[in-house]
């Protein structure tokens, strides 16, 4: 770390400088919970920060050393519920890469249709609490929550359950689409295309939004790199790399779609990335309802999985989510370790805070759209 | 699968073979786009400066252990990445070192990559795995006064959870 | 008189006067009043310890509106708030910190456990680092199983708990 980091606990008679004061925030403050970020600050300014996270640690890890690969699925989604489509899917490649199990082509876009999805809710999420709530704007959060709850209606309508759906297990997805899904999925866009362009007047070209968010917490590119961050943060920073193109996987492949990027690397960058991004969900969607082959859903996945290892990876709405998953010829995995974009994004939080106004750091909090849950496992 | 071309693979495992003849142990590819390699642990910082200077492998996308009680080891994998060469974007280079059970020891590659920052803490609470020249090495994710072993080792059981 | 007796007698008055107080209120329209303000008042605490704050947050949101029950989105501090949301999981670490939550928030308070972590440990009970008696720390008013429970079920544990405060005592 280039800063150095103040010593863990809080330690006010201690601190360096007299001037400095360490201050203890969370894991209970008005923006949200379960993370501590202890800072110390020099009159307004922030000197260093030092995340102290792992307040919803519930050893994932280790559960699935002990339950079977199927009963893994469901904890290995909690860490992220707004994102649980992708959590699930990061872990079920590895092991249809070690069972040799190809999923077939409608399972492949079902799966795509339902992430994608998953992908707009968790954006709307953010967009309503991490970056709406965040900066004192409350019609924001009104708004997306009200249309995120239409497509958690729609999401129900598929798996059977609104956040947890455990809709993926080795071999393809649990259901077929039911019927009369494309119709409503297809009006839903068409209303959500509209609602875009209100987002847009309400939010991101709103003079407050972009007075508090414009120009906070710069991200170069090369500092992005070295840090080794992922996802919508990395890409507002300049760096065009998704897993979605690099390594597709799902029906990816067959779909046209861009990567948006920025320059700037601002905290208003990671906003508007998080918006484009639902505007090319929305094309994947498309295109994915238009070209759905028919077919089976699903290939029969045996419970074991052979001796071996196998890395699978996905780009969730936080960043890529790599899965090591190691078999022993049994129906326990033996190794499950989870590298996630929330905790990879977390070392930019106290190289980005530095220098910066109090005021400021919950707006870059906000910006990385940082899930404490999926940090912590 | 077989028949895809793995040459990119088989020239990023020649020009590393080639620079430290006797420190890469094994080699295998386990499908396109994915490398293992077991490496001699002395010379962590050597590889990674290496990958990161000359294949442009800037960071790590996670650190991990794995406790392997009958061979007496733990295994510290580094998954290393690329953003900058276009050429390995989509490739995921896993370096792996055995390290003795009893007292697992190896530098920390922090002044090398970053990026490792976060994960070789979690490593070094999880499986007790001290990264020697790590700029901080706390606990970061259980309670602050955990004063139980390493909880991911194999062999520790949590039997008042109800465990088996 | 000397100052001692002074003392004393006015300690006994002061203390018949907040007895005589208390059966006052305690006792026939005024507790209804006093019940009734509570009600209307339930501030919950924003500490959100893990997964089901995703659906606390739904129930906040425009479509279940808990505000038409008095319950304001987001108190500023411990002290404005009587209403302590358990949402979810239950860490060891978390529970000291909860703990302290809890005695810092002003009396009367109540609780309520949601999802089936808080309420028995749920999906994560055999880990090492969760606290499964979350009822051990301190008394839970409304249990809401579920994982997580839908916003529904988590605005009608409040309809109950408003039921429950209609007719409790109000020293109790
Ligand atoms: S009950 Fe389920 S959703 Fe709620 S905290 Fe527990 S695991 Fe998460």
């Amino acid at each position: 770390m280039t800063t150095e980091p103040p010593s863990p606990g809080i330690s006010i008679s201690k601190t360096a400088e007299p001037s400095t004061l360490d201050v203890s925030v969370g894991p209970q403050h008005p923006g949200s919970g379960h993370c501590r970020i202890l800072i110390r600050v020099d009159g307004d300014y922030i000197v260093s920060a030092d995340p102290d996270i792992g307040y919803v640690h519930r050893g994932c890890e280790k559960i699935a050393e002990y339950r079977n690969y199927v009963s893994n699925i469901p904890h290995l989604e909690r860490p992220n519920i707004a994102d649980a489509i992708h959590l699930n899917w990061g872990y079920v490649l590895p092991i249809e890469e070690l069972q040799g199990v190809v999923v077939p082509p409608r399972g492949k876009y079902i799966s795509t249709i339902a992430a994608e999805m998953n992908r707009i809710m968790s954006h709307l999420y953010g967009l309503a609490i991490m970056q709406g709530v965040f900066s004192g704007h409350t019609t924001i959060f009104m708004w997306a929550f009200g249309d995120r709850d239409l497509f958690i209606e729609l999401a129900e309508m598929l798996t059977g359950a609104r956040l947890t759906y455990s809709f993926l297990v080795p071999g393809g997805p649990r259901r077929d689409l039911p019927f009369g899904f494309e119709d409503r999925l297809s009006r839903l866009l068409d209303y959500f295309e509209k609602r875009l362009v209100e987002y847009d007047r309400i939010f991101f070209s709103n003079p407050s939004v972009i007075a508090r968010a414009k120009g906070i917490g710069v991200l170069k590119r090369e500092d992005a790199k070295k840090l080794g961050v992922v996802g919508p943060v990395l890409r507002a920073s300049g760096v065009k790399y998704d897993v979605r193109k690099v390594e597709p996987y799902g029906a990816y492949a067959d779909l046209e779609f861009d990567i948006p990027t920025f320059e700037e690397g601002d905290s208003y960058s990671r906003y508007l990335i998080r918006f484009e991004e639902m505007k090319q969900s929305v094309r994947i969607i498309r295109q994915a309802l238009e070209k759905i082959p028919k077919g089976p859903i699903a290939r029969k996945a045996p419970l074991v999985a052979p001796e071996g290892e196998a890395t699978g990876r996905v780009e969730s709405s936080r960043g890529e989510i790599t899965y090591l998953v190691m078999g022993d010829n049994s129906d326990k995995p033996s190794r499950v370790k989870i590298m996630n974009g929330s905790f990879r994004n977390l070392i930019a939080l106290p190289f980005l805070v530095r220098n910066v106004h109090v005021a400021d750091m919950p707006i870059i909090y906000g910006s990385l759209d940082y899930w404490p849950v999926e940090a912590d496992r | 699968m077989s028949q895809v071309s793995l040459s990119r693979e088989e020239a990023i495992i020649g020009q590393l073979k080639a620079r430290f003849p006797e420190a890469i142990e094994e080699t295998k590819i386990d499908r396109a786009r994915r490398v293992t390699i077991h490496f001699e642990k002395d010379h962590v910082q050597e590889i990674a400066m290496f990958m990161r200077d000359e294949l442009g492998f800037d960071h790590v996308k996670g650190v991990a252990g794995v406790d392997l009680p009958t061979q007496k080891k733990i295994e510290v994998l580094y998954f290393a990445g690329s953003y900058s060469n276009a050429e390995v974007q989509d490739f995921i280079v896993i370096l792996k070192a055995k390290l003795p059970r009893d007292n697992p020891i190896i530098a920390s590659v922090v002044s090398v990559w970053e990026s490792a920052h976060f994960h070789e803490r979690e490593t070094f609470e999880m499986f007790g795995v001290k990264f020697e020249g790590h700029p901080d090495l706390r606990k970061l994710l259980t309670l602050d006064n955990w004063e139980g072993p390493p909880p991911m080792l194999k062999d520790i059981k949590f039997p008042e959870m109800g465990q088996r | 008189m000397s100052q001692d007796t002074l003392q004393d007698f006015a300690g006994v008055w002061i203390g018949k006067m907040s007895e005589l107080v208390q059966t006052i209120i305690g006792s026939g329209p005024i507790k209804y009043i006093v019940n009734w303000s509570r009600m209307y008042a339930l501030w919950p605490v924003h500490i959100t310890t893990a997964c089901c704050s995703a659906e606390f947050g739904a129930m906040m949101g425009p479509r279940l509106d808990p505000e038409r029950f008095g319950m304001q989105a987001v108190a500023g501090g411990l002290r404005q708030c009587d209403l302590l949301i358990v949402e979810g999981t239950v860490t060891k670490k978390m529970a000291k910190r909860l703990k302290i939550v809890y005695e810092q928030m002003p009396k009367p308070r109540y609780v309520i456990a949601m999802g089936d972590c808080a309420c028995s440990g749920g999906l994560f009970h055999d880990s090492y680092s969760i606290v499964n008696d979350v009822h051990k720390l301190f008394p839970i008013d409304v249990y809401v199983p579920g994982c997580p429970p839908r916003p529904e079920a988590l605005l009608s544990a409040i309809v109950k708990l408003r039921e429950k405060i209609r007719r409790q005592e109000v020293f109790a």
